[in-house]
């Protein structure tokens, strides 16, 4: 995940640029209430997609292709010549020498056993399926006879593994291993699906491994199904500024960041398992992009014990997720319209769910502005989910760094306050409070996060706390811990004003997939 | 830069004469190299037939405009081996190895670091083809048009005409759809380069300018991976090819031609390659960016991080419209250049919070991307593995040159 500061700035900058930004929100801004950027956002899309989807969407923002591994887009290899190559190990070469020269349409079939590369392979051609014999088991850096392993261990400096710019792209039933930089990164292509690949890294923990393992970015129509990513140094899957994209039945696993979901409009993350990462499921835009991510669905995921140390590069600035406390569940960041249902957390020893505005990560109003003033959170709903507990009782591991995860430092410093008070740990689900729009703090949910119907635990007395970020950081910062503490709010799951049906008109992704 | 590295490759300067219209040498529609393929575009069979039957060329006047009408009449069938081509005579191994008549070595100003490789360059126009002037852009080039970089190591860099080495010889031809790029790949016999497209890595030993000795995995870009560099955003949002290099402002000094120094564009023009060509005077002229004495630091900065960096961080560069950082020369506006610009998604830790701090080269990602040799921190993406000390002290020196400010 890409750069940012997660509550880096001093509160009292932090407290500046929120006023600053209030006014310039509140001056650009049309229409302030939550939902108002729904309507806009469905009626650009159906100006915007080329033809196949154009029209159908009316009063609707999710266009209801029943895209699914199929082709949506406008590229197709229907009724074209489609040429197989085959390859076993040993002819590493002489597939790299054709994978430049490809004619579209053509499916790269790879026999079982392990392929050693010492460059990316890259392809720049539509209609590419790339096709091993199986994606075998974690820890297997080695193809056996029923699996392909792509081993760059070795490949050139900043190279990937796979490199893939191409309309319906196709990868399915092989490992990559060892990346320099991302295993698998397809860009700026329309219908790619991803189905029965592990990327992993060797080593768990280090800092120097690949950044992403499946990554898709700048893309329309994905699918990535039943997927396995272990070990990045960032994020094992990360969908990155696409549209429609569904992920579907993976798992990531010791990976910084299990699931991102990132500037993408229209996303199904559905029966998923992020964990053992240091953060399972993460959903956020970042400024200055111009895909603003809207209508996210994250169904029967299972997002638990995501507790591993973070092991991002920390040095200095830059990646976000160097910056989030182990043992966050899911963060959603500068997101609108999310929905989750019917996904079980726990055992995530810092939150299992945070709301957090994009002033959390960046406080240059300019960037924010730039980028369409996506900075907002608005419209979460979490419902019909179970929360098996063990979660929010050792922020960050205990392991507190008020330079890199200033968060996780003031988070777990007002808890250990609070347990003097009578709290035993931090809610299930935790809101930042920041509200760049400038809403009166009165109104207890100004930006519409719905909590309803969700299994709790046993004993469950507060389910959900407003940090009040800006005030309470800044009385802890100036050692006002029972100020800072007094500050938060903290209330039950039902009976309350974040018990709320969700938000009009509901998400319609995923009702058209099979 | 220093003189010693311009002193250019098996003295391929020396080789072309200066006499006015050819022969015509290298591949021309005559030659048998340009046979049209079987139609299909870019069907990506290597040429399976003999590469380079037929003579050099029996003189015949080239006729009419061969890319007329069907797309693929005039399209260059890209040999198996270089040698194909006809661009070249000679081999390394016998140390004569030097273009042809008509295949005209150029020098830059200022060159895109790779790894230290010494680098020697050529461009052939064919006969009857005339490229035409541009002031910022590449030279436009016509169809036909073939432009070969080598890239050698010699043992020492201390004495870079001694003891070399070739890898490989880039090939960038202008086919009527456009740009293609390949590589060939030298023997180490030193005959024969071979067409390689999807690259190669190459173990490279050399004794760098402080006697140190260096050695590291050269990587040879694969065909696809040139587009990374090579690429441009069309008026439709389309990514063409374009070469980078052949600009008036990095071309616009003295090369010797037969013994006689000339400047490279007037020489163009006197050959009939060149049209449109301003007066001396009106031409735009890139310094040597390693010459204290060619301009002041920040124009050399400047020119050093255009010849680098701008064929990505540019306008209508993926990069640059993913980062917003544009660092061509021509850039005024101090934001998207980098000062106190946050970026868009550094990636792992890089050093600094800003493109560039004022004042402060060791919290400037600009800098910290030059100097680092980290997988996935470093820039640019491809085409570099040890990092150049002397640019990275450039844009040290620049940066902190510059009026100091804070950037929070």
């Amino acid at each position: 995940m890409p750069r940012s500061q997660w509550i880096r700035a001093s509160c009292a900058t932090v407290l500046a640029l929120v006023g600053a930004l209030s006014m310039t929100a509140c001056s650009d801004d049309p229409d302030p209430t939550p939902d108002s950027g729904v309507k806009v956002d469905a009626g650009t899309d159906a100006g915007t997609d080329a033809g196949t989807d154009a029209g159908t969407d009316a009063g609707s923002v999710d266009t209801g292709i029943p895209w699914d591994g199929g082709s949506a887009g406008t590229f197709s290899c229907e009724g074209k010549a489609q040429a197989t190559l085959s390859f076993a190990p040993g002819q590493e070469e002489t597939l790299q020498d054709q994978v430049n020269t490809l004619a579209e349409c053509t499916t790269i079939q790879l026999a079982p056993g392990t392929y050693t590369f010492d460059n990316a392979i890259t392809v720049r051609q539509n209609g590419i399926t790339l096709v091993g014999a199986g994606k075998g088991v974690k820890g297997e850096g080695t193809g056996t006879a029923n699996s392909t392993v792509l081993v760059f261990t070795n490949a050139a400096a900043n190279s990937n593994g796979l490199d893939v710019v191409g309309n319906r792209f196709e990868v399915r039933d092989l490992a990559v291993w060892n990346a320099k930089k991302d295993a698998i990164r397809v860009e700026s292509s329309t219908d790619v699906v991803m189905r029965r690949v592990r990327t992993e890294w060797a080593e768990a923990d280090k800092e120097s491994n690949g950044k992403y393992g499946l990554y898709p970015v700048k893309s329309k129509y994905v699918l990535i199904e039943d997927c396995e990513a272990y070990n990045a140094a960032d994020a094992g899957i990360y969908v990155g500024q696409t549209e429609y994209a569904v992920v579907r039945n993976n798992v990531a696993r010791q990976n910084v960041a299990g699931i991102e979901i990132e500037n993408t409009k229209y996303a199904y993350v559905l029966g998923n398992t992020a964990k053992d990462n240091t953060t399972g499921l993460v959903v956020f835009d970042l400024p200055g992009n111009p895909i603003k991510g809207t209508d996210i669905r994250v169904k029967n995921n299972t997002i638990t014990g995501n507790n591993r140390n973070n092991f991002a590069s920390v040095a200095a600035s830059s990646s976000t997720v160097s910056q989030v406390p182990a043992g966050t569940g899911t963060f959603i960041l500068a997101s609108r319209r999310v929905e989750l249902t019917g996904n079980t957390w726990g055992d995530n020893n810092s939150v299992d769910v945070a709301v957090l505005s994009g002033l959390a990560i960046e406080s240059d109003p300019a960037q924010w502005v730039a980028g369409g003033m996506n900075f907002d959170s608005a419209d979460i709903s979490i419902h019909g989910n179970t929360f098996t507990g063990g979660s929010g009782d050792s922020v960050d591991n205990g392991k507190l760094n008020q330079q890199l995860r200033p968060l996780g430092a003031l988070l777990a410093t007002l808890y250990a306050y609070g347990e003097t008070q009578g709290t035993r740990g931090v809610e299930h689900l935790l809101w930042d409070g920041l509200d760049p729009f400038g809403h009166d703090r009165s109104r207890v949910n100004p930006i519409n996060i719905c909590f309803s119907g969700n299994t709790l635990p046993q004993g469950t007395a507060t389910a959900i706390v407003d940090l009040d970020l800006l005030t309470a950081g800044t009385l802890a910062t100036e050692g006002n811990l029972p100020g800072a503490w007094a500050k938060t709010r903290h209330y039950a799951a039902t009976g309350t004003a974040f018990d709320c049906a969700g938000f009009n008109p509901a998400l319609t992704i995923g009702d058209f997939i099979k | 830069m220093s003189p010693r590295f311009s002193v250019v490759l098996l003295a391929l300067t020396l080789a072309a004469c200066g006499s006015s219209d050819p022969e015509v040498p290298g591949p021309s529609p005559d030659s048998g190299i340009l046979v049209p393929d079987a139609g299909l575009e870019d069907s990506g069979v290597p040429d399976a037939g003999v590469p380079d039957a037929g003579p050099v060329d029996a003189g015949v006047p080239d006729s009419g405009t061969p890319d007329a009408g069907d797309p693929d009449a005039g399209r260059v069938a890209m040999p198996s081996s270089l040698s194909g081509l006809a661009l070249f005579t000679g081999s390394p191994a016998d140390g004569g190895w030097a273009p042809v008549e008509g295949n005209i070595p150029y020098t830059l100003s200022t060159a895109l670091f790779s790894d230290y490789a010494v680098k020697s360059r050529t461009l052939y126009i064919p006969p009857g083809k005339v490229a035409h002037y541009q002031s910022k852009d590449a030279l436009d080039l016509p169809v036909g048009t073939l432009i070969t970089k080598t890239f050698a190591f010699p043992a020492d860099l201390r004495a870079p005409d001694q003891d070399v080495r070739l890898i490989e010889t880039r090939v960038l031809v202008r086919q009527p759809t456009g740009w293609e790029a390949w590589p060939y790949v030298w023997n180490t016999e030193q005959t024969e380069a071979t067409q390689a497209t999807g690259g190669r890595s190459r173990d490279v030993t050399f004794i760098d300018l402080e006697g140190q000795t260096r050695s590291f995995k050269y990587s040879v870009p694969s065909k696809n991976q040139c587009q990374q560099c090579h690429h441009l955003q069309d008026d439709t949002g389309a990514q063409v090819m374009h070469p980078i290099g052949v600009k008036a402002r990095y071309l616009h000094h003295e090369n010797t031609y037969g013994g006689v120094a000339r400047d490279q564009l007037e020489y163009l023009a006197s050959l009939g390659k060149l049209d449109g060509l301003p007066s001396l005077a009106e031409l735009p002229r890139a310094p040597d960016a390693f010459d204290p004495q060619a301009a002041d630091l920040s124009t050399r900065a400047r020119t050093y991080l255009d010849i680098n960096c701008a064929h990505c961080h540019n306008p209508k560069g993926t990069a640059g419209i993913t980062s917003r950082l544009f660092l061509n020369f021509d850039n005024p506006d101090l934001f998207t250049l980098g000062e106190c610009k946050r970026p868009g998604s550094a990636g792992s830790g890089v050093g600094g919070e800003f493109d560039i701090v004022p004042g402060n080269h060791a919290e400037s990602i600009l800098w910290y991307r030059l100097d680092t040799e980290e997988s996935g921190k470093m820039m640019p993406q491809i085409g570099r593995t040890v990092h150049h000390a002397e640019g990275s002290r450039l844009i040290a020196d620049w940066i902190d040159s510059l009026p100091a400010k804070s950037c929070k």
